[in-house]
């Protein structure tokens, strides 16, 4: 019950501060939007030094007086120290590489502010997941494990940086909401069936073993590697051509979604990625076609981005 | 339980937690030295073996409730089961001792330290001097490093060989406080009275005896720690005039002298002062007694005392911390002449079957002088000037004790000699009685005020001469004045013991008891009424509370802004050049000229100069300012100065750029 009431009251609270709203980066944190509490050993520690202050004050017991009064000037000096530490502070990018819903995405924040006062021990938090971060030299990164579970864009909830620093009786925070679209890939189908084979242009002939005739030649296309190029016939046709391997099984792959039209919509997106890594990983060119787009054929990185963006992008069922 | 694990945090490593150990047992050290050296010694050896014992693991529950149990019966039983202010200082050592047996995680180490922090404050309450407060401000800054320590390992910060900047961070916050902090000491209004009452120091010294038994001194007297100090304004009474009244004792029993509380009741007795008043201010150390002790004879009884029937002075609580007083004494011309009856007895008093043969040398006496009383006194003091002896070193008295000393020893001290003087008079029908209280004391150049010591204790007595009322005679002056008006060049003279070299110390004594004068002065004597003369002198009227919350008030928001100031200040361009060189810059921002932070000054300078043949006062000053900045061997201060001073003084002009 404690901890529901409290995570209750801490909504409320966070309901109500500022911003409400995801803020186009970089976010200034100015000293308006920095709130300091006290923790329990704060509040503790300031009943110490209350019944030590009126015990003094009663027996006139000046050096109890000012031991109280020392103690309390400096617990007074952490609470703007701990405020110091988030104001002006700059939240300056925030960003993540995508990953298959259902993988852990880490979210980096980039943290900046004019150096010259020391900020560490800073933590992060958005939602469950939390990271802490030191600024170093004015600069610091903080590695949020946020969990994902659809495909799409992720718009992160808001970020809180806070910090118990220096003694432990001050808790300051602070909420900052960037304004991040950050990607989550589909899952991938985890049993899927083989990878079609072929179609395309590629798919009339097998490839042969390696030789030097013309016909297992073909044009060069941007992205074959250089070793590939047969210099000599190319010299004699004054075009490059490149020499099909016999591993390269010479086909392009297609994967078409109108194939796949048994199979209600996630799951045709769901094997769609699965053979979009599967190309990949057996370095095959394949070409991905989509209702209304068609990506490829091509091989890469950049192309799988492009084409797992695609299938994550593609609108959700609605059932 | 993981879910509580998870909340209290992770087991602390060894760094830390020595952090937290070394702190507790700095807050715990002063605190010791003030206990009795038994609970002292029987808690250290304790603390340790429990540190040592349970820096592994923390010992079993069973083990610690057996060592609390074990260790609050022992203190307990030390202080005789009664619950006072010792008993809870021994108590708070004792736990404190027994807490790192349950140390291991920050949420433990918070609460050992916050117990920590109460062990300064309860070693003020048995002790106030300088070592203390050195010692207990040091425990706590301390403490505050560990707590330092302890949140930065809850963040995860690590902490390499910079351990030691935790104290320029602690020494830090206590700084940016300090100003806060002694407003508050200042101006935060005091209690004119306690809320509660406060039992008594524990650790007061025992002051003047309120009854007398001769060869009971030997203690005091050898005991050399200042019972008061007395700066006069103006006249400075004699060596033969400086004694200060304490107790006066009317009864004697044969062996032990009393006082007579009824006449402690009644109202003194009339007097017409002498010519010369002497104005004084007495501080008094603290002891367990309420007498207040005054100049023979105070004309009145200053605030928060009252004055007894034989002019002594009683304060209306216990001198348990330093007090002083401003007051006015004179020697007396004459008493009422007239004695009451009932007080003649009392003067005359003697026990039956004591001391026959004083009684009959005062019967041969009163015989020879007839109704010559001043005769009788001269011819006493004449004796025990010629034929008594003055030593410390006295054998315990029998039955008859005057007899003894005035017939066979003929040796003893002020106590000796002042008995033995009244129980002679009073024989040969001269009222009389005891006086006790301080006399002589010595002069401190440098703070120009007079120390009265312990060992300056002294009985003397009075007799009451007709016309005159009366009149104080000092038996023992009669014997060895030095023993009296004693000054500490007098015993270095002497060169007796191991003090025979004092002479060229006695600068230094003089400037210790000056500090530990200033010291009681203003940091302990420092209360409610104290501060409503600070606040007179500044012609504030602090008749009311109000003023002094308001200035109480006013200097907090002005320490709290200078703390918020100083704390921010690091955030500040330390640089002066490049401080102007931003105003300069903010102020074109302020008219949309500002400068985009990739933009290069002096590009920008030339940017804002547009084509125009003539560079612009700004691109001059920029290019200075980049010369400056980037050819570092014009980096004089003269041309800092005056670069300077043009960023500062240069505006936008209006039609610009």
């Amino acid at each position: 019950m404690p901890d529901g009431l409290r995570a209750r009251l801490r909504r409320r609270l966070d309901s109500w501060t500022r911003p409400r709203t995801p803020e186009t980066l970089p976010v200034a944190i100015d000293r308006r939007r920095v709130y300091v509490v006290p923790t329990g050993f704060g509040l503790f520690f300031a009943a110490l030094l209350a019944a030590m202050g009126v015990g003094a004050l009663n027996d006139n017991n000046n050096p109890a007086l000012l031991l109280a009064l020392l103690l309390s000037g400096a617990a007074l000096a952490s609470l703007l120290v701990a405020h110091l530490q988030l104001s002006g502070l700059r939240v300056v990018a925030a960003g993540a590489e995508p990953v298959p819903a259902g993988e852990p995405l880490s979210l980096r924040v980039h943290l900046r502010a004019a150096d010259g006062r020391e900020r560490r021990g800073l933590r992060v938090e958005c939602g469950e997941a939390t990271a802490s971060a030191s600024l170093a030299d004015g600069a610091g990164e903080a590695v949020l494990e946020l969990p994902t579970t659809q495909r799409g864009w992720l718009q992160p909830q808001r970020l809180r940086i806070s910090t118990r620093q220096p003694l432990g009786l001050a808790f300051a925070w602070c909420l900052a909401w960037p304004q991040a679209q950050l990607l989550v890939y589909p899952r991938p189908e985890r049993d899927a069936p083989p990878l079609p084979s072929g179609g395309g242009e590629g798919s009339r002939a097998r490839p042969h073993v390696a030789g030097d005739e013309p016909h297992h030649l073909r044009a060069y296309r941007q992205g074959d590697p250089r070793r590939n190029i047969a210099w000599k016939p190319s010299a004699r046709h004054g075009s490059l051509l490149v020499r099909e391997h016999e591993r390269r099984e010479g086909a392009e792959i297609v994967l078409d979604w109108r194939e796949l039209a048994s199979l209600p919509v996630e799951a045709r997106i769901s094997r769609l990625a699965r053979w979009v890594d599967e190309a990949e990983r057996r370095n095959r060119r394949y070409r991905l076609r989509l209702p209304g787009e068609s990506l490829g054929p091509a091989q890469g990185p950049a192309h799988r981005h492009a084409c797992l963006r695609a299938l994550a992008l593609l609108p959700h069922a609605v059932d | 339980m993981p879910s509580t694990d998870a909340k209290r945090g992770a087991p602390l490593d060894a760094a830390t937690r020595g952090w937290c150990y070394a702190a507790a047992a700095a807050c715990l050290l002063p605190l010791l030295l003030q206990l009795p050296h038994a609970t002292a010694l029987a808690i250290a050896p304790c603390a340790l073996a429990v540190a040592a014992l349970s820096w592994r693991r923390p010992l079993p529950w069973w083990l610690r409730a057996l060592l609390a149990l074990a260790v609050f019966g022992t203190v307990f039983a030390a202080h005789g089961f009664a619950f006072a202010r010792d008993t809870g200082c021994a108590l708070l050592a004792a736990m404190l001792a027994l807490k790192p047996s349950e140390t291991v995680r920050v949420r433990d180490a918070r609460s050992l330290l916050g117990f920590a922090l109460f062990a300064p404050f309860a070693t003020f309450l048995l002790d106030q001097g300088p070592l203390s407060l050195a010692l207990g401000l040091a425990g706590a800054c301390l403490a505050l490093v560990a707590l330092l320590r302890l949140s930065g390992f809850e963040a995860g910060i690590e902490r390499g060989s910079g351990d030691w900047r935790l104290f320029r961070a602690a020494l830090g916050l206590v700084g940016v406080g300090l100003p806060l902090a002694l407003a508050a000491f200042w101006l935060f209004p005091r209690l004119a009275a306690p809320l509660w009452g406060t039992p008594g120091m524990s650790q007061a010294r025992p002051g003047l005896s309120d009854s007398m038994t001769p060869s009971e001194w030997v203690d005091l007297l050898s005991d050399d720690t200042p019972a008061l100090r007395v700066q006069f304004f103006g006249a400075t009474p004699a060596d033969i005039q400086r004694y200060w009244r304490g107790y006066t004792f009317w009864n004697f029993d044969g062996r032990t002298w009393t006082r007579a509380l009824w006449i402690d009741a009644m109202p003194p007795a009339p007097v017409v002062p002498s010519a010369t008043r002497w104005e004084y201010q007495l501080e008094l150390e603290p002891t367990d007694r309420q007498q207040v002790v005054a100049l023979d004879l105070p004309l009145s009884a200053p605030e928060g005392t009252t004055l007894d029937g034989n002019y002594g002075l009683a304060a209306d609580r216990p001198l348990d911390e330093p007090r002083r007083w401003r007051m006015r004494s004179a020697a007396p011309a004459a008493f009422d002449a007239r004695m009451p009856e009932s007080l003649r007895r009392a003067a005359l008093q003697l026990p039956a079957g004591f001391n026959p043969r004083t009684l009959a040398l005062a019967r041969q006496w009163r015989a020879e002088a007839g109704d010559d009383d001043a005769a009788i006194v001269r011819r006493a003091l004449a004796m025990f000037h010629d034929s008594f002896a003055y030593t410390l070193a006295v054998p315990l008295a029998g039955r008859n004790a005057v007899d003894e000393f005035l017939f066979d020893t003929r040796e003893g001290y002020c106590q000796h000699f002042s008995s033995a003087f009244v129980v002679l008079m009073r024989a040969a029908g001269i009222p009389a009685r005891v006086v006790t209280g301080y006399a002589g004391g010595t002069y401190n150049r440098i703070g120009d005020y007079w120390l009265v010591r312990r060992s300056d204790a002294h009985a003397w007595a009075e007799v009451w001469l007709p016309g005159r009322g009366w009149v104080r005679e000092d038996p023992t002056a009669a014997v060895s004045p030095e023993r009296v008006y004693d000054t500490l060049a007098d015993r270095a003279n002497a060169g007796d013991g191991p003090l025979g070299g004092i002479d060229a110390l006695a600068p230094v004594f003089d400037v210790g008891d000056w500090m530990r004068r200033g010291w009681n002065d203003f940091v302990l004597g420092f209360d409610a009424n104290r501060q409503r003369n600070l606040l007179r002198s500044l012609h504030v009227d602090a008749d009311t509370d109000r003023a002094l919350l308001l200035a109480f008030a006013a200097a907090a928001v002005l320490a709290l802004a200078w703390m918020a100031w100083r704390v921010a200040r690091e955030q500040r361009e330390r640089d002066p050049v490049l401080r102007a060189w931003r105003r300069l810059e903010k102020r074109y921002a302020r008219r949309g000229f500002g400068r985009p932070p990739q933009e290069p000054a002096v590009a920008w300078a030339q940017r804002l100069n547009g084509s125009s043949p003539e560079p612009s006062p700004l691109l001059v000053l920029t290019t200075r300012f980049a010369e400056w900045r980037y050819a570092s061997h014009q980096r004089d201060p003269r041309r800092a100065r005056e670069l300077i001073r043009d960023l500062c003084a240069h505006r936008p002009l209006a039609g610009e750029p």
